[in-house]
This record gives C-alpha cells, sequence and structure tokens, in this order.
C-alpha cells in the first residue's frame, strides 16, 4: 500500500513534467485524495515523532478538557491528548485493511481465477462455499466468533479477511467469465501454452483493473468495518488508540469536548472516501491502457 | 412537406451539392483531419457511390450530411440542398430534413433497431407526424410499407427485432428509412454485416426502390464491385481526400488514379485464378498524416517528388472523369500495360489428390445446448486434408466451418465421429497424453479471425512470439534471434518486438497472428476467415503472404471463409458447407466453374459482381 501511493504519487510527477500529457492531468479531488492518504502513510511511519504528547499518558487533571494550543483536539475523560491518540490511530486504521486487501487481493484472484478458468466441478464448489459465506451476516458473524473466541484486533482482521474472499473471487470469476471467448485466450489454448500461463499471465494482465479497484473497495470497506468493530469493543484491545475506539470511549464528551469524538469519526469518512475514490480512478486509469475493454 | 425548404430546383440540377467538404477534430488543426476534401453532386434519381476503406472518411461524410457527426468533431464547407447550406444547421433546422428529406440506413441491423420496440411501432414512429390516423390505419401503412420492402408476411408488424434475420431487419430499417418518403437515401454499408446471399438481396431491394421512386441515393461501401452494380458514379476516397470520380463504366474500364487502379487489382476475381494478387505495399495512412502531400505517395510505385510537393488538384482527365494524380499523362500507359498483366490466368493446377492424408475428419458431429435449445452446428460432415494441399472450406455465417475448425484444434470436442491428425485420433483433446498434445500442436496451428482481438492487449509483439516459440522448444535456444526470423517471414522489421498490438494496423497484427502461428513448425494451418477483418488493400497483401509461404514451407491448408472469389485464389480443393453439412466437394476449380449443387450455384450467383445483371431479376 505504501509503496503503491509512492509509485502512484511518482508517475503523477512524471505526467506533470511531460508538457504533451499535462493537459490530461488527475483531477483536484484525486489529488486531494492521494494527499489525505500520503497524510496517513506519514502518520503510520512516523506516529511517535509526530504526535506532540505520548497518546498513552493519563492526567486526570486535564480530563475532558476542550481544544487549547497545549491541546490541539483538546483531551478525553483520562486526560489523554486527542490529537495525539488520532495521530496514533492512524496505524490500526490502516494495518488491518491492508493486511485484508492484500490477502483478499491474493486469495481471492487465485480462486476467481480458477473458478471462471475451470469451470466444471471446480467452478461449482467454489461458487457454492461462495455463496455460503455471502449470504452470512458477516458482521454479526464476527461478533459470535470474537466473542467465542476471545476477541482481538488481529482476530477481527483474521475473520474480515475470510468473509471479503468471497466477494474478491466472485469480481474475479466474472472478470474472467468475461475474458474467456476472446480470440486471444483462444489463441495461447491453440497454440498449446500450459494453463497456468494463460490464467496468470495472459487473462490476468487484462482483468488487473477490476482486480486492483476491487481491492480499493474492499479496504474502505473493511476500515469501516473494524472501526465499528472497536466502537462495539471486539477489536482493538481497550486503551490502544483507535479511531472506531475513540468514537465510542468518547461519546459521553460530547457536551464537554464535542471534537473528540467528531474528529475519529471525520477521520475514518474521509481515510474510507479517499480510498474508494482513489480506486474508481486507478480502474479508469489503468483500464484505459487498453485492457478490459 | 417543409415550406421553408425550397423544393429542389430544375431537372438535371443537384439536388445536394457538396463542395470544399473538410471534417476535422475541433482544435487539432490539420493533425486532426478526418476527411481533408471532398466534394460531389448528387442530382435527381442519380444513385452515386462513395468508395473507400477504412479511415477513408466515407462514414464522417454520410454523417456530416445528416448532421449526426459525434461530438468534437465539425464540418466545414458546403453542402448545398435546396439553397441552403446543410453543413450550418442547428438541431432544430436538421429535425425538418431528416428523415423527409433525407434519411438515413446503418451498417448493422442488429444494432439500429430499438429491441423493445416491436417492428409495426418503428414505422409508425417514423412515418410524418401531423397526419392523424386510427390504430387500423397506421398498421394498414405498416404493413403496405413493409411490403415494399419485401416482407409479405403481416405478422412481421407485431415482431420485435431479435425474432427476425439480419436481412429482415435490414429490411425494416429501410422501410422505416423511407416511411416519410425522402428524396434522398443515404446507405451506409447497408450490406457488409450480411451474409452474400442475404448481401445480395437488400442490395438489389435498395437500387429497386431508387429507380421506382427516382430517388437520389448515396451508397457508401468498401467494395468497388458492389459499388458498380448499385450505382450510377462512383467516388474514391483515400485517406480523406477524393482520389477519383467517374461513371461506373468508365471507371471500371480505365481506372485514372493510381490507388483506383491499386485497389480493382487487389480484390481477387471471382470467375478465374491468377498468378498473384497486385497488393498495394503498407496500410491506409490517417488523413491527418497526409495534408501536405498526395494522399497515396507512401505507397504508390510511381510516387516522385512532386507528388510530395503539396495536395495535388482534382483534374478533370475526361469526360466526367476527374482524378488527382499529378503524374497521370506519364503513367497512363503503364497503368494499362499492369492491368493488361494483372489478368493473365495462373497455370491450370495439377489434377486428382496426391499425398498422404494428413487430416481425416469422418462423420463428425457437434451438438450445441444451450437452455432447452439445441443447435446441430455441425452434422455429419466428413473431410480429408493431405500433405501439402490447400483445402478450402466455403459456407455462410451458421454453416459450421468456424466450428468444425474449432473441433480441429480442440477448441470443442466432438459430439460424435472420429478426427485423425498425423495418425493420432483426437476426437477428446482432454484424453491425450501430453507427447501426443505436443506432436499435435505442432501439426496443427490456427490462424484467427479477428486480428485486433486474437493477440493479448496487454503484452508486446515480442512476449507473444517468444512464449510461442518456448511453448514448443526446450532448451536455451537463441529466441530473440527466432523472434527476429519470424517477424522477417512475415515481412516486418525486427523493431515490431517491442511494441504493443494497439500500435499496429490491422494488417499487421494478422502477420503477427500468422507469425505466431509459424513458430511451432506447424505442416497445416488453419486459417479462419484470416482476410475478412481487413481493409480491400491490405487483404490482397495477407493471401499472397500466406500463399508465399505456403511454397516456401510446402505446408498444408485448410482456408475457411465466406468469400468465393478467395478459396478460387487459395485453395485446390474444396468444401461447400451449409446448414452444419458438407453439401458439395471436388477440385476448387470444377466445383466453381460447374457447381453440382444448388446451394453452391445460389452462392456463386450472390458473389458480388461488377455488371449490372448482378443485381438483376431474382430480387
Amino acid at each position: 500500500m505504501v509503496e503503491g501511493v509512492v509509485s502512484l504519487t511518482k508517475t503523477f510527477e512524471a505526467r506533470a513534467k511531460s508538457p504533451a500529457k499535462r493537459r490530461r492531468l488527475m483531477p483536484v479531488s484525486i489529488a486531494l485524495c492521494f494527499f489525505f492518504l500520503a497524510i496517513m502513510v506519514l502518520m503510520v511511519l512516523f506516529g511517535p515523532l509526530l504526535a506532540p504528547h505520548d497518546p498513552q499518558a493519563q492526567n486526570a487533571l486535564a480530563g475532558s478538557a476542550g481544544p487549547s494550543a497545549e491541546h490541539w483536539l483538546g483531551t478525553d475523560m483520562l486526560g489523554r491528548d486527542v490529537f495525539s491518540r488520532l495521530v496514533s490511530g492512524a496505524r490500526s486504521a490502516i494495518s488491518g485493511p491492508l493486511v485484508i486487501a492484500i490477502g483478499a487481493l491474493v486469495c481471492g484472484n487465485i480462486l476467481g481465477l480458477l473458478s471462471g478458468y475451470r469451470g466444471g466441478i471446480l467452478d461449482f464448489v467454489i461458487m457454492r462455499w461462495v455463496d455460503l459465506m455471502v449470504a452470512m451476516p458477516s458482521l454479526l458473524v464476527i461478533i459470535v466468533a470474537a466473542g467465542a473466541l476471545g476477541g482481538g484486533y488481529w482476530m477481527a482482521v483474521a475473520l474480515l479477511g475470510v468473509l471479503s474472499v468471497p466477494f474478491d473471487t466472485r469480481v474475479i470469476r466474472a472478470a474472467t467469465l468475461e475474458q474467456m471467448p476472446r480470440p486471444y485466450v483462444e489463441a495461447a489454448k491453440a497454440l498449446g501454452v500450459p494453463n497456468r500461463r494463460i490464467m496468470f499471465l495472459h487473462i490476468w494482465p487484462n482483468i488487473a483493473a477490476t482486480a486492483f479497484a476491487n481491492t480499493f473497495l474492499v479496504f474502505a470497506g473493511s476500515l469501516i468495518a473494524l472501526s465499528g468493530l472497536s466502537f462495539l469493543g471486539m477489536g482493538a484491545e481497550p486503551g490502544t488508540p483507535d479511531w472506531g475506539q475513540m468514537l465510542a470511549e468518547n461519546q459521553s464528551l460530547l457536551f464537554a469536548n464535542p471534537v473528540a469524538s467528531i474528529a475519529p469519526g471525520v477521520a475514518i469518512i474521509l481515510a474510507a472516501t479517499a480510498t474508494n475514490l482513489i480506486g474508481d480512478w486507478t480502474f479508469e486509469k489503468i483500464s484505459s491502457r487498453g485492457a478490459t475493454r | 412537406m417543409n415550406d421553408s425548404i425550397e423544393q429542389p430546383g430544375a431537372p438535371g440540377a443537384p439536388v445536394l451539392s457538396v463542395r470544399r467538404l473538410k471534417i476535422g477534430r475541433a482544435g487539432l488543426g490539420g493533425a486532426g483531419a478526418i476527411v481533408s476534401a471532398n466534394e460531389f453532386d448528387l442530382a435527381a434519381g442519380e444513385s452515386i457511390g462513395i468508395v473507400g476503406e477504412s479511415g477513408s472518411g466515407k462514414s464522417m461524410t454520410a454523417k456530416a450530411l445528416t448532421g449526426l457527426l459525434p461530438p468534437g468533431v465539425v464540418a466545414n464547407g458546403v453542402a448545398e440542398y435546396g439553397g441552403r447550406n446543410l453543413l450550418g444547421f442547428s438541431e432544430r433546422e436538421w429535425r425538418s430534413i431528416r428523415g423527409s428529406e433525407i434519411c438515413t440506413v446503418m451498417q448493422d441491423p442488429f444494432t439500429m433497431l430499438n429491441p423493445v420496440m416491436r417492428c409495426g411501432h418503428i414505422l409508425q414512429e417514423s412515418m410524418a407526424p401531423g397526419r392523424r390516423l386510427s390504430r387500423a390505419e397506421r398498421r394498414a401503412e405498416s404493413v403496405r410499407r413493409l411490403a415494399e420492402v419485401g416482407i409479405t408476411d403481416e405478422s412481421v408488424v407485431d415482431r420485435y427485432p431479435f425474432q427476425l434475420s439480419g436481412g429482415m431487419r435490414q429490411r425494416v430499417a429501410i422501410a422505416a428509412a423511407l416511411a416519410r418518403d425522402p428524396k434522398v437515401l443515404i446507405a451506409d454499408e447497408p450490406s457488409t454485416a450480411l451474409d452474400v446471399v442475404t448481401q445480395r438481396e437488400v442490395l438489389a431491394l435498395i437500387k429497386r426502390i431508387q429507380q421506382a421512386r427516382g430517388m437520389s441515393l448515396i451508397l457508401i461501401t468498401h467494395d468497388l464491385r458492389v459499388a458498380f452494380a448499385t450505382c450510377d458514379r462512383i467516388h474514391v476516397l483515400y485517406a480523406g481526400a477524393l482520389v477519383e470520380a467517374a461513371g461506373a463504366g468508365a471507371m471500371q474500364s480505365e481506372p485514372l488514379h493510381p490507388y483506383t487502379q491499386g485497389l480493382l487489382l487487389s480484390e481477387p476475381p471471382a470467375d478465374r485464378r491468377v498468378r498473384e494478387l497486385v497488393a498495394i505495399p503498407g496500410s491506409v495512412p490517417s488523413a491527418g498524416e497526409v495534408q501536405d502531400r498526395c494522399p497515396f505517395a507512401t505507397r504508390c510505385q510511381w510516387v516522385a517528388e512532386v507528388c510530395r510537393d503539396g495536395v495535388p488538384e482534382l483534374q478533370a482527365v475526361a469526360d466526367g472523369h476527374e482524378s488527382r494524380c499529378v503524374r497521370l499523362p506519364e503513367i497512363r500507359t503503364e497503368m494499362a500495360e499492369i492491368r493488361a498483366r494483372a489478368v493473365e490466368p495462373a497455370p491450370a493446377l495439377p489434377d486428382g489428390r496426391t499425398g498422404a492424408a494428413l487430416v481425416e475428419v469422418e462423420h463428425i458431429e457437434k451438438v450445441f445446448n444451450s437452455g432447452s435449445r439445441t443447435v446441430r452446428a455441425v452434422d455429419d460432415a466428413s473431410l480429408v486434408v493431405r500433405d501439402g494441399e490447400s483445402v478450402g472450406i466455403v459456407g455462410e455465417s451458421g454453416s459450421g466451418k468456424t466450428t468444425l475448425a474449432r473441433m480441429l484444434v480442440g477448441l470443442e470436442t466432438p459430439t460424435a465421429g472420429d478426427i485423425r491428425i498425423d495418425g493420432i485420433s483426437v476426437r477428446d483433446w482432454r484424453a491425450l497424453g501430453d507427447q501426443d498434445r505436443r506432436k499435435l500442436r505442432k501439426t496443427v496451428q490456427m490462424v484467427f479471425q479477428d486480428p485486433y482481438s486474437s493477440l493479448n492487449p496487454m503484452r508486446s509483439i515480442g512476449w507473444t512470439l517468444k512464449e510461442a516459440i518456448t511453448t514448443h522448444q526446450s532448451g536455451p535456444a537463441d529466441i530473440a534471434g527466432r523472434v527476429s526470423d519470424l517477424l522477417e517471414s512475415v515481412g516486418l522489421h525486427r523493431e515490431y518486438a517491442q511494441r504493443r498490438p494497439s500500435a499496429l494496423s490491422g494488417g499487421e497484427r494478422q502477420r503477427i497472428a500468422i507469425a505466431r502461428a509459424l513458430a511451432a513448425g506447424p505442416r497445416l494451418l488453419i486459417c479462419d476467415e484470416p482476410v475478412s477483418a481487413l481493409d480491400m488493400s491490405v487483404q490482397a497483401q495477407i493471401l499472397n503472404l500466406l500463399e508465399h509461404l505456403r511454397t516456401e514451407r510446402g505446408i498444408s491448408y485448410l482456408f475457411i471463409t465466406h468469400d468465393l472469389s478467395i478459396v478460387r485464389q487459395a485453395s485446390d480443393f474444396l468444401y461447400v458447407m451449409n446448414g452444419g453439412r458438407v453439401v458439395e466437394s471436388g477440385p476448387t476449380e470444377a466445383v466453381l466453374d460447374h457447381p453440382q449443387h444448388a446451394y453452391t450455384g445460389e452462392l456463386l450467383r450472390s458473389v458480388p459482381r461488377s455488371d449490372g445483371n448482378w443485381l438483376g431479376a431474382s430480387a
């Protein structure tokens, strides 16, 4: 993810330099999304350096205070600096969804390609499994499973990951089926190219746009879901800085220091929206190179 | 019909007069040109043909004349109709012209009719507004209109377009276009998407109605033979410029522009086999690339400095015959000599079939099940391809010829019957051992119809060819060298290895597809309509290349096509397929000269011929 953002920004800069392509730069909204994600990445990498205070340091005397020069976003009930906790919270906001998105990308693509390309019994088995998984209300399953197995952030991540794979599988299978009857696939078959090569070296580059766009969707979706779980107390361990948890903890301060619960909420919405928009844009970008259509 | 428009004037005066027509993408100047110089007069009751390959700007001309140019494309010049310039019309003004004065029939009958409207509704919608008619009257009118286009079955009024065949749909579209009795009909490739037999019927219908109504017709086509048979005057467009205009007869007997001549000679003649097709080298440039010179200069064998020195003027070279060639006086005799040489017949082929059988197909069947419907695509077909022989399979769409080819390379599995390739029985490719399969892939390779989609769009040419080589040969050989050799053998420079398919023209892509098939060193090359997606001037190049490769490498061909003239040129032995069955077979010349089966005769009559009789009688 970090590398992805960096390389995308690089191509952005390269484009900006060549005068011929200046006309078709990226829209301002996308640039803003990249800017926001870049800030989030900085917060993940250099969180402790950027935060003005120790996010865990309690100061009961200065609790529930509004924004001030010392505490930009005020303090929470235990007197911890809300801004510092917001900066540190970026880590759990990004790392979990990143693991889920990449895991779903790899597993979903392999299963989807196999299912679409091979067809027959394998397709039937994979698709019935997908139907079963999709039919289950995922948040409920996680709540029950987390309750039974003891919970914790990474447990929630693992469960969400498993539940995201079927979604990816279905999308990739549909995209594969669309490519299957194309003459270039048949030409490769007639040439005697091994099936594995056809799947991964012929078909996949042509559906990569869909795969990546879908990954961004999964990322945004699981960011929201993880925050929701933390809000319910099933995600991040109590005490760790986490946006969802901050939202829950600080809602009692709505009148003393409203910023304390509004700020993490806004951060969640912005992060999810930025990834969604970037996902759409990436799809347009890659598919205009002549794949998919 | 509309008082604001003067009724076009005296007899003989042009109904529509187009001058200095330029069409281009807005804001790009010369580089965005699509049509750089087009002009013509259309008299009342006259039919003119606008002939050109893809990129010649012929369809854009038609769109400009009906105000349907896509956004961002603008037309300049004069198109005078009834004393007014059509090109300056607003959308509101167009509405008083379209349908009632000028109407169009488009290429694809499968997408042109709204699929959720019944045919009767489509017709009624295009009838003149303002005349209040009862439901029954409107229906009667629809039936009458359909009868005019040869549909006597009244129930068609209540059917949806998807329930009709392509030819029927095109007839409905024509009836809808004519519903308000327009004065000018613009037909943009009306028969290209149809089978040969239907093509002749639709063209004959258009010509009959045009003559019966005294309507003016602009026929836009890529096929010179179709234009000669249908139209009085022919205008040849090349890369956006009008290069030659003449009466159909005059142009046919003596084309006076090197491009027209090249186009005429590169079409394989339907009635005889020639020694070698006269191909035009290279491919069609875009109008924007040839703004400062004769558009044909890049491909013309007579090109000289004067040709690159500005765009030549259109000059009258004979009565009613105009050409844009500056060197015409010098090269006219030489052009005549080339024409004379091109008609020399090829030496007769040896009789009888020699060589061992390479492929034997015995009583093969293929049934497709889609839902509750079963389609018998191939029904008890048998054929043999011998070593070193070129075998043709000819038939219309739906005849099962492509399914047969796909079964030969294992893309479909036959329902019954047997296929033996080089002694190995290949009914089911999946049941074969690795060694047999590898041997078969080296024996049979295939070239697909559409070079635009048969190459992986995300991979470079070098990658594609390298894969084809390494699939069939293991060990560290000089792969880069073999890629260069392959490219050279199909007449391309080795630098093509770095390019992506999207940077290549159709002809170049098909060369790559042939090179890919050759990488395996096959003994049989199956060519499924290898030239039908290509421009006319490029078709001959590819046919010549295939012929050259055959003599050089001694491989067999299985040539699948709907075009009898191509099959005559490219094959020794012929199978004619209809409805999944082989209805006739024999040496190509014998079958085409003395067809035994009624269907072969019908096909032969339908092949476009330049003379007017082609569209005669049995329409």
